[in-house]
């Protein structure tokens, strides 16, 4: 069941997107992994999602870590202490440290985007954009791609599967693998094509590209203490990396 | 062609947007250059968190810049083929990864908007195309400034010719690829530390193995897949476009003025011209 919800999606991302900020500014992996156990996880697990958030997440960020550990656990040329040598490669104990900084900060970008993205409703966030007065296009491209992914890729599902009735095999060899995502997507982009300019032609008829503001039917989820409470976080986000920064400069 | 007869066109804001164009495309060389030449020693080290944020508060923000330039001046043809652009991108990728390819093939819809409504429009379905993705997969996010990179000069390629021949496809897919390559490379490094798949992984070993600084040894790596990546990517949208039919084609006033597809979009086009706008 999709929890409550409480904050405009607006502020949900722009919290998201500054509390990545803070871990990139502060770079300490006490830091980073105090907000993993301390925000990242009680959100994932209040998300109401929390299987779908946390599968996505070992999915999009487990092979990364793990070979991001390969690779700087294994072949780390500055480092100094080896911890084992096995011919051209050597554990070093700064490769592992540099691998478990990386990780943790990697960890918490994935945790935090994708549960802010997860659980997002896009029509609140169009119709909210819509309601700010954001460039119309910019909410039309963004609002139509993703309605258009799951359509394209059921499409695309769909051919792939007339295409092996009619005796599609996909051989072991690149140019048959290429060949084969011809004969796919070489359908799938006319027929897209043919209904862009029949949507082309639609939106012209509506006046889409007559200057403007532009009528939400959703109701505006957006309010102005959220607004100032946006403004604050991002200024006071922005003020403690300059000062941040700027002592550690210093130091 | 599909512009309100009855409205006139504003232009009053036509300076402000090549202000924006400038802006963003001096941010993006800027943080390029600073994080090439500057910060290059750090990462060895203790890495600097100053080199993450610049990469992504410089290449984000350049990427958001063009795009808020580039947007008001699209045509509504140009716009409703981005959508169409990015769901491309993210499927034919999920396609080709069912398919057992073992290359991206993330750009194929960004190419494809850049051949068919130009430089602008590819530039910025790259811009968000990465936007979009970061909803499903956060680390497509960073490299926004990148995918707009290689839809502007797949756009500018195409412009110039690299799609009326199909052995030329290739020739220019190798040089935008290599670009490309060059400018992901200081993003993956200073944002993952250079984390990727198993297979690009495997090529940066090679490299560091032979003592190179892990920023080196990214963008070998990134010259070598991202190269080979755009060669299929672009010989792909080549025969995408030459199997198209020409009323498809015809739609974009790029693809028709600049002969983006020789003469198949060009002659045989013009002769027709006066009977396809019946219809």
């Amino acid at each position: 069941m999709p929890r409550r919800r409480i904050l405009n999606p607006l502020t949900e991302l722009l919290a998201a997107v500054l509390l990545v900020v803070l871990v990139l500014v502060v770079n300490r992996w006490e830091f980073s992994l105090a907000v993993l156990l301390l925000v990242v996880v009680p959100a994932v697990l209040t998300s109401g999602r929390a299987r779908q958030i946390g599968l996505a997440v070992l999915l999009i960020a487990g092979p990364l870590l793990l070979s991001s550990l390969l690779l700087h656990g294994l072949f780390f040329p500055e480092g100094r202490t080896v911890l084992l040598d096995l011919g051209p490669a050597r554990v070093t104990r700064e490769g592992l440290a540099f691998a478990a900084v990386m990780g943790l900060r990697m960890s918490v970008f994935t945790g935090v985007l994708l549960t802010a993205a997860m659980t997002l409703d896009v029509p609140e966030l169009l119709a909210t954009m819509t309601h700010r007065q954001w460039n119309r296009k910019l909410v039309f491209v963004v609002g139509s791609a993703v309605g258009l992914i799951p359509h394209v890729a059921l499409r695309s599902r769909q051919i792939t599967r007339a295409q092996q009735a009619r005796g599609l095999v996909v051989g072991r060899g690149p140019l048959s693998r290429v060949r084969a995502l011809l004969t796919v997507t070489t359908p799938l982009v006319i027929g897209l094509l043919v209904d862009a300019s029949e949507r082309n032609r639609m939106l012209g008829a509506r006046g889409f590209s007559s200057p403007g503001p532009r009528t939400s039917y959703l109701p505006d989820t957006d309010t102005p203490r959220q607004r100032a409470v946006r403004r604050a976080m991002a200024v006071g986000v922005g003020l403690f990396s300059v000062l941040w920064l700027g002592s550690g400069v210093l130091a | 062609m599909s512009s309100s007869l009855t409205l006139p066109a504003d232009r009053t804001t036509e300076r402000p947007r090549r202000l924006l164009l400038v802006l963003g495309g001096a941010l993006i060389v800027a943080t390029y250059l600073f994080l090439v030449t500057v910060q290059p020693t750090e990462i060895a080290g203790g890495m600097g968190s100053a080199a993450s944020l610049v990469s992504l508060f410089g290449f984000l923000g350049g990427g958001a810049l063009l795009v808020g330039g580039i947007l008001p001046m699209l045509t509504t043809s140009s716009l409703v083929i981005m959508p169409l652009g990015i769901a491309l991108n993210i499927a034919i990728g999920q396609v080709a990864g069912s398919l057992g390819l073992q290359i991206y093939l993330d750009a194929i819809g960004t190419v494809l908007v850049a051949v068919l409504a130009g430089p602008a429009a590819g530039a910025a379905t790259g811009a968000l195309s990465n936007a979009v993705w970061g909803l499903f997969n956060p680390f497509a996010l960073p490299f926004a400034a990148g995918a707009a990179l290689i839809g502007l000069l797949a756009g500018l390629a195409a412009q110039h010719g690299a799609f009326r021949r199909v052995y030329l496809a290739p020739v220019a897919g190798l040089v935008v690829g290599a670009i490309g390559g060059l400018v992901a490379a200081p993003v993956a490094v200073f944002m993952f530390g250079a984390a990727g798949t198993f297979g690009t992984n495997a090529i940066i070993a090679v490299f560091r193995s032979m003592g190179d600084k892990l920023l080196v040894a990214a963008t070998k790596q990134g010259l070598l897949s991202d190269s080979l990546d755009k060669i299929v990517v672009f010989v792909v949208v080549a025969l995408i476009v030459y199997a198209l039919p020409q009323r498809a084609v015809r739609q974009f006033p790029f693809a028709r003025t600049h002969r983006v597809l020789g003469a198949r979009s060009g002659q045989r086009a013009r002769m027709t011209a006066g009977a396809g706008s019946a219809g």
